[in-house]
């Protein structure tokens, strides 16, 4: 109990670096292994009800479910790891859906790229007026929520566009070596924005942004630019997602997105990526996704009413900041 | 509290102790700042401190409102030992500091940021009863003379006039109390006109007529005008206590910097005499407090800026890395333009940039020593698109083997190294490049210990016989004399003189504050 006696005696709010990194450090050991834990501890215990949930199939079945989330939850987390958030992937993922359904009896299978070109567009554009015209990202996004749900509407007259052919959207939803194509999408992204993150200059940007901007400034970093870049990537994961999500419904929805943010963002944050930026990555929301999918999946195995998944998403973020938070970096909590 | 009764006045010389320090010691990661500190400020009276950056000050007065917790020692108030909790808890006990930075509140009233949280009489059932707080306000103005409106808005009022307000905030804690209280008073001068200081020192003579006061500077001839006893900090500890009427200026210069003042600290020997050609070259640079300043910095020649808080020259610095919006001028690197709007800009034309406010500013601490040496020029161990782990790993360790930087890996966050090793980890970021034309060096020394100082002046030295051009504002007027080969002077925004600073023909450190004040 040396430790823990050190650490009563230590300074209050006045810390000076080393105890707050070794603090900082046994957290980051905990944030490593808990969401692996939780969502191990989540499938066994789920398995106690349904024995057939961790059969090979029913564990794909889930991998498919998720894969739309997961991209849209990866790609808001680059945002996130910049200190940034983007509320309007799920509009944007809606507005994708709706723009591929209508854009395949003229692109055809092509069609997913003008989409997530679009999208990758839209993102930038919020990134752009967010640096330049130095408005914070939460309202950016949030008017793009707005804007880009609004555009879905205007566009599919307010209602659902059915795929004229879906052979054109075949690809998104066949299997290839036994694994469905989602699946593979998805870990297609995943493997992309993982390496660029991890071992590229532009991901050590990314995280020296979120921790410390204007020391990331003052080392020459630019900062602009990789914000922009930031905000386009999870723009064009959003453009992907909701062509994912046509690959599952068969039809483009304007209301697609409206349930998705809570879930993307509690998969963010319930994988342990720091709301506040800088601490997190890719693998961590992957996991992130898986648990909140399971969970839901649980909810319906175990008879739980589907207006209770709100519920548990709202307790879910609020909870896992509460706990990923690290509070050495606050200063002022507003 | 105490059995104290109230003292009178020509008891003013009492030995009692209000206050009292006793072995007080604080360790943070690879700094004592302070080893065993011993004090005592008695009724009436003005105590100086004096001391170095890094020599405790800053630690002690956060100690003794509660900001900091000490690791051992004690603190004693009127004979009873305080563990102090808060600024709030040190107030109760009749400690209270004026901050250097200003803690009052801008956007309301004077009157509601002297009652602030104490408000009394002021406040009947939740609200305001406004002449009721300007009349209570204005006994805490009165107490120092001072012309000040309690209505007026305070971010309508000058520094010095807001630093008058904070001090009849503390004066207020004399009711609250029935004490009379301890006024720490922490570089107050460092920001006010030489009419201002005057002011003030007459403000701090009243004081002294009803409470005690610890006079905080680093400028020794206003600590020596104003105290009636001063203690000289180093290194965490007291290392003097002197009378004022016994000692003069340099006196305590000795005292301040101990033996390390011998030119070996600084390396003089390795000044060389610049033998390059015209390396940057500013023509009326314009920016936010720096009005048209023109110069020139030759390659391999150290030029140090003298000059106050607010003459401008961190300003020029930031301005020159393109970290200051809106700042013109024409500013040639080796003949080339140089961009003013953007620190990549700046970094891409062979520009480096140690800012003073390290822990913030230069370091990512939560990263790590690698990622954080690799920041400015990571190109450099890329293969690809991709950074190589294997070439990154090996640059690291030759500037950790060639700085002597002290960490236990290159995977270590940074900000569990002592002071001194983060800045050499930041000065390693920039000289990683073989492009580096300039580095720019916000007070490189700021808060380290005497032994990592010597390392960066050795440092500064090698890489200006290496033809490099350093621009270099240092703490003390000392420093920047023994480092540079030219000192310029700067006084509100403008250059008032250049001086030669050749090796062994340093100029004379008045005349350098003749021009600065």
């Amino acid at each position: 109990m040396t430790e823990t006696a050190v650490e009563t005696t230590g300074p209050g709010d006045d810390d000076g670096p080393a105890s707050g990194a070794a603090r900082r450090s046994r957290r980051d050991l905990a944030l490593l292994v808990m969401p692996g834990a939780v969502l191990v501890l989540l499938l066994l215990a789920l398995s106690t009800r349904n024995p057939d949930l961790l059969s090979p199939d029913s564990l794909l079945a889930i991998a498919d479910s998720a894969a739309p989330l997961m991209v849209l939850a990866i790609g808001v987390t680059v945002v996130i790891l910049c200190g940034g958030i983007d509320l309007s992937i799920a509009a944007l993922a809606a507005l994708s859906s709706v723009l591929f359904a209508m854009w395949i009896p003229l692109f055809g299978a092509a069609a997913a790229v003008p989409v997530i070109a679009v999208a990758a567009l839209a993102g930038a554009v919020q990134g752009l007026v967010h640096v330049k015209a130095k408005v914070n990202s939460f309202i950016v996004t949030l008017g793009g929520l707005a804007l880009w749900s609004g555009i879905a509407l205007v566009i599919s007259g307010a209602r659902t566009v059915p795929v004229s052919d879906v052979d054109a959207i075949r690809w998104a939803f066949t299997t290839v070596a036994g694994l469905p194509s989602a699946v593979l999408i998805a870990l297609g992204a995943v493997v992309v924005l993982g390496s660029v993150l991890r071992l590229t200059p532009a991901g050590r940007w990314v995280r020296a942004v979120g921790h410390a901007e204007q020391a990331a400034r003052l080392a020459g970093i630019p900062v602009g630019a990789v914000k922009v870049a930031a905000f386009t990537t999870s723009g064009a994961c959003a453009g992907l997602a909701g062509v994912l999500l046509v690959a599952r419904t068969f039809s483009g929805a304007p209301s697609l997105g409206a349930t998705l943010l809570l879930p993307a963002v509690a998969a963010v944050v319930v994988g342990g990526t720091a709301i506040t930026g800088g601490f997190g990555g890719i693998g961590r929301t992957v996991i992130g996704a898986l648990i909140v999918i399971v969970l839901r999946v649980g909810l319906s195995l175990i008879g739980v009413d589907a207006g209770f998944e709100s519920i548990i998403y709202g307790v879910l973020i609020i909870g896992a900041v509460a706990v990923t938070i690290d509070r050495t970096k606050l200063d002022v909590l507003k | 509290m105490s059995n104290h009764a109230p003292i009178a006045p020509d008891a003013s010389r009492s030995t009692a102790p209000v206050l009292a320090v006793r072995g007080l010691t604080k360790r943070y990661p690879g700094v004592l700042a302070l080893d065993g500190m011993v004090l005592e400020v008695r009724p009436r009276e003005v105590v100086g401190l004096i001391g170095e950056n890094g020599a405790g000050k800053s630690t002690l007065l956060k100690s003794l409102v509660g900001l900091a917790q000490p690791d051992s020692g004690s603190i004693v108030v009127r004979g009873e030992e305080v563990r102090l909790r808060g600024v709030a808890h040190a107030a109760s006990v009749g400690i209270g500091m004026v901050f250097q930075e200003q803690s009052l509140v801008p956007n309301i009233s004077v009157a509601e940021n002297i009652l602030l949280g104490a408000e009394g009489a002021g406040v009947r059932g939740g609200l305001f009863r406004w002449h009721r707080m300007a009349e209570l306000a204005q006994v805490q103005l009165d107490k120092i003379g001072s012309a000040v409106s309690p209505r007026a808005r305070t971010d309508s009022l000058t520094f010095a006039q807001r630093q008058m307000v904070e001090v009849a905030k503390v004066l207020a804690l004399e009711e609250r109390t029935a004490h009379e209280p301890v006024v720490l008073l922490d570089e107050p001068t460092s920001v006010l006109e030489r009419e201002e200081v005057e002011t003030l020192f007459a403000q701090v003579r009243r004081l002294r007529e009803r409470a005690s006061v610890v006079f905080v500077s680093h400028r020794l001839d206003e600590v020596l005008e104003i105290s009636d006893r001063v203690y000289v900090l180093r290194n965490g500890r007291v290392v003097a206590e002197v009378d004022p009427a016994e000692v003069d200026a340099t006196d305590l210069h000795h005292l301040l910097v101990g033996r390390e003042s011998t030119g070996s600290h600084y390396h003089d020997d390795a000044q060389q005499e610049p033998a390059g050609d015209v390396r940057l070259s500013v023509r009326e640079l314009q920016t936010a407090g720096c009005d048209k300043v023109s110069f020139e910095i030759r390659s391999g020649e150290v030029l140090g800026v003298a000059g106050v808080q607010g003459s401008g020259r961190e300003e020029l610095c930031r301005a020159l890395f393109g970290a200051m919006p809106g700042a013109r001028g024409q500013v040639l690197l080796d003949g080339r333009p140089l961009r003013l709007d953007s620190p990549r800009a700046a970094v891409l034309a062979g520009v480096g940039y140690v800012p003073s406010e390290r822990r913030t500013e230069g370091v990512v601490s939560s990263m790590s020593v690698t990622e954080n040496l690799s920041m400015a020029h990571v190109g450099t161990v890329c293969r690809g698109p991709l950074i190589d782990g294997r070439r990154e790993r090996e640059l690291v360790d030759t500037w950790v083997r060639r700085l002597g930087i002290r960490t236990p890996s290159g995977d270590t966050a940074i900000g569990t190294l002592s002071g001194g090793n983060q800045q050499k980890v930041v000065l390693a970021r920039w000289m990683v490049s073989e492009g580096l034309r300039l580095l720019i060096l916000d007070h490189p020394t700021r808060g380290l210990d005497v032994g990592a100082k010597s390392e960066v002046y050795e440092l500064i030295r090698e890489l200006a016989a290496s033809g490099c051009a350093v621009l270099l504002l240092s703490d003390t007027l000392e420093e920047a004399l023994a480092m540079s080969h030219r000192v310029l002077v700067m006084k509100d925004g403008r250059i008032t003189a250049c001086l030669d600073a050749p090796r062994g023909g340093k100029p004379d450190p008045v005349a350098i504050m003749e021009a600065m004040v």
